[in-house]
């Protein structure tokens, strides 16, 4: 195999696949990317057997024909070489010579024979997205997947198409996160899946490349294929990730979701991300919680540790329910601040022992668990 | 304006240390008033060991923790009296709430020792403070029929080699001035820090008394005990500024453990028991609204090896139920080798308290939460009886 290529193509292809490897000791392969050239363009591959990942970079093949090699020092190199013009020769024993200007490097790589092919999808349920919508919703309940591993179920985004709509959820057992979009969802394409923590990470990095996503699953994986129609450094076609999923069941979300609304106040956005931010400085990891207080027109954040201090913030609201106070892990407020872009927020509270919940006027709600105060 | 003049306050001994004389075994005596002047003693019997022995008893030769069979082969006629539940900490309880009817600070050190500090209470004269300690004495006698030995000095270190001089029932007050005077004949093996090991490493070199300490230059202390020397060298002279603290630690732990009757090779035997443990320690998490993290399990074999293996919760609870499911298994890791076991226990650590974060998920929890708050009523009514078990204890 023979090709010349850009050399911020080609980095750019790595780097788009760098992050999916496996363990080194187990199958020393799945540490290499799959580099395969054909007509005007080459194809970098990598997996970890759970997630794949694989992109298309323009390129002039003299010579086809496929190799791998270890991606993390090959992406090392490649970003590094001194010009743009890099020749990639590969020969029948594996080995690869690269060359840029002055430089030249020879690197061992294996036989594509052994690395593990990505499964292909054939007829399951398929649908198209917006990349930018996408995104947006994954970012709106992301922070809210659980990262203990005794409840792997809930380590992952749920996708749910269903009842003419697309919801997406996630949840740690202590809030929950849960934006949703009106879409058309033929009976026979109904169904979800949870994807993988893992995979909603490079899933996030990879959008936003172009207009369309695709999804295709069924219930035990699921893959997208991303239009790079947007891309301006060298990616083309789309970027392919294919995803196991998490197999079980889901917990019956909708139950935690409160009915009804008791008090309700909205709130300057950024506003109460910085007061809260504010107070929570005074926390320590044994007094982790910050004390919301209503009163008539008046939003009180408090925040103590017993060996460091406290924090007293207030903000101007309009509010004339009783009053009320109830604490949460701070956490739990910044992350669905921060992840949204709207200016106003509703904040919905009932008593110390009831959960908050923040709602937009899209189809977004995020349910936190107070902290009950002995 | 004059500048107020400061009147030195002449020095006073208002440090006071108390140690309830054979505690475990006063407490049962208050209760059988018929086992007086007996050789008795509390502690496990055929295979646990002496937690407390009568004055009596100690003066055949038994002690603390003495195995309670060595103690039944050199004094036959022991009277051996079972532990009673809940007792012990209900008459120290008494004990320091009588304590802390003579002045708001008062330590607690263990169930049956502390410090009193009189400072606060106004008094001008060593008599006045002499005669409200004994007079607290006399209520302890009277009202809790437990003999405790005072000892009065003007700081920590004094009071507390006083109260061990004339026990049981001892009462020695150290002038103020003469704190070095009362140390130099005592032996060295009385001081804090020094244990029999160092006594006798120490006697070879000819350091039998506190006097032959203060009696020593600086080279020769400081090849004797290295750079402690000064705080040693402090110590014998009776100098000692620690202040007598009110606040009592929070239980880092809370643990329980069983010495079993004959050694036991049944599995289902041992895990009855670890799960009872769980059972009778987490009602006292709940009664202290703490929550616990971390379980550990203990195992010690006839020869007395023994192995512990711990696990913790993603999150600290103050329910048995999460626990359940680790005993076993914790129990497997900890016990490997096909022997027997002579003892189990098991322990609670990473105690939090402070706000608690609620789950979503968790009706289950709540309901159990409510049923091991009845529970727990049931059970607390009366003193060392169970109303209520958990099915894996039939």
């Amino acid at each position: 195999m023979k090709f010349k290529i850009n050399r911020d193509h080609f980095a750019n292809g790595l780097a788009q696949v760098l992050n999916v490897v496996g363990s080194k000791a187990t199958m020393p392969i799945l540490s290499n990317v799959l580099i395969e050239a054909e007509k005007d363009q080459i194809s970098l591959t990598t997996t970890n057997l759970d997630l794949g990942i694989r992109c298309k970079i323009k390129a002039e093949v003299k010579e086809t024909g496929s190799v791998t090699l270890p991606v993390k020092r090959l992406a090392g190199i490649v970003r590094e070489l001194p010009n743009v013009d890099v020749t990639f020769d590969g020969s029948p024993n594996h080995q690869v010579k690269l060359t840029s200007g002055g430089s030249t490097f020879r690197i061992m790589g294996i036989g594509k024979e052994d690395f593990p092919p990505l499964p292909e999808f054939g007829d399951e349920k398929a649908y198209a997205l917006e990349q930018s919508e996408l995104a947006t919703m994954l970012k709106s309940v992301a922070y809210a997947q659980s990262t203990d591993e005794t409840r792997y179920i809930l380590n992952g985004v749920y996708f749910s198409f269903k009842d003419g709509k697309l919801a997406l959820v996630a949840t740690d057992g202590r809030r929950l996160a849960m934006i949703a979009k009106e879409m058309e969802v033929p009976a026979a394409s109904a169904g979800a899946i949870i994807l993988p923590a893992k995979t909603v990470g490079e899933l996030t990095r990879l959008l936003d490349k172009g207009a369309k996503v695709k999804i295709n699953f069924n219930e035990r994986r699921a893959a997208f294929q991303i239009g790079t129609d947007k891309d301006t450094s060298g990616l083309i076609d789309s970027v392919y990730l294919y995803s196991k999923v998490v197999e079980g069941n889901y917990p019956n979300y909708q139950q935690v979701i409160p009915k009804e609304t008791h008090q309700r106040i909205k709130l300057e956005r950024e506003l109460f991300q910085q007061c809260v931010h504010r107070a929570a400085l005074v926390c320590s990891e044994k007094a982790n919680s910050v004390k919301i207080k209503l009163t008539s027109n008046l939003l009180e954040i408090t925040a103590q540790s017993p060996d460091f201090g406290e924090a007293h913030e207030s903000m101007a609201i309009g509010y004339s329910g009783p009053d009320l106070q109830v604490a949460f892990n701070p956490q739990f407020i910044l992350d669905p601040l921060r992840a949204l872009a709207k200016d106003e927020v509703f904040f919905e509270v009932k008593d110390e022992v009831s959960p908050g919940v923040f709602k937009t006027l899209e189809s977004f709600v995020c349910v936190i668990m107070p902290v009950r105060l002995s | 304006m004059p500048l107020p003049t400061i009147v030195p306050t002449p020095a006073l001994p208002t440090v006071v240390h108390l140690d309830a004389d054979a505690f475990f075994v006063s407490c049962e005596l208050a209760l059988k008033p018929e086992l007086r002047g007996t050789k008795c003693a509390v502690g496990g019997r055929e295979r646990g060991i002496i937690s407390s022995a009568s004055y009596e008893a100690r003066a055949c030769g038994v002690y603390t923790p003495m195995p309670t069979q060595r103690a039944l082969r050199i004094c036959p006629d022991l009277i051996m009296l079972p532990h009673t539940s809940g007792l012990y900490s209900k008459v120290s309880r008494q004990m320091f709430d009588l304590c802390e009817t003579l002045t708001p600070l008062v330590q607690r050190n263990s169930i049956d020792e502390g410090y009193l500090d009189l400072g606060p209470c106004g008094l001008t004269s060593s008599a006045e403070i002499e005669a409200r300690v004994r007079a607290l004495q006399r209520r302890l006698a009277v009202e809790l029929q437990l003999p405790v030995s005072f000892g009065v000095a003007t700081n920590k270190l004094i009071s507390q080699i006083a109260s061990k001089l004339r026990k049981p029932r001892g009462f020695v007050v150290v002038p103020p001035g003469t704190e070095e005077d009362f140390l130099a004949p005592l032996s060295i093996g009385k001081l804090p820090g020094i244990g029999a090991k160092t006594e006798a490493a120490l006697a070879v070199r000819g350091v039998k008394v506190i006097a032959d300490i203060t009696a020593r230059d600086e080279s020769e202390l400081k090849s004797l005990f290295g750079d402690g020397w000064r705080e040693m060298l402090a110590t014998a002279r009776g100098q000692d500024d620690r202040a007598v603290h009110t606040d009592h630690d929070d239980a880092k732990s809370y643990s329980q453990q069983e010495t079993f009757f004959e050694d036991v090779a049944d599995f289902a035997e041992i895990e009855r028991v670890a799960k009872r443990m769980v059972d009778e320690l987490l009602p006292k998490v709940r009664a202290d609204q703490k929550r616990v993290r971390t379980m550990t399990v203990k195992i010690r074999y006839p020869d007395f090896t023994q192995e512990t293996h711990g696990r913790s919760l993603a999150a600290a609870t103050d329910l048995e139920a999460p626990f359940y499911p680790l005993v076993a298994p914790l129990l497997r890791e900890a016990w490997r080798k096909k022997r027997p076991l002579r003892l189990v226990s098991v322990r609670f650590s990473n105690v939090e308290d402070g706000g608690q974060q609620l789950e979503m998920f968790a009706e289950l929890d709540e309901k159990r939460r409510r049923l091991a708050g009845v529970l727990d009523r049931l059970n607390s009514g009366k003193q060392n009886t169970t109303v209520v078990r958990h099915g894996h204890q039939l």
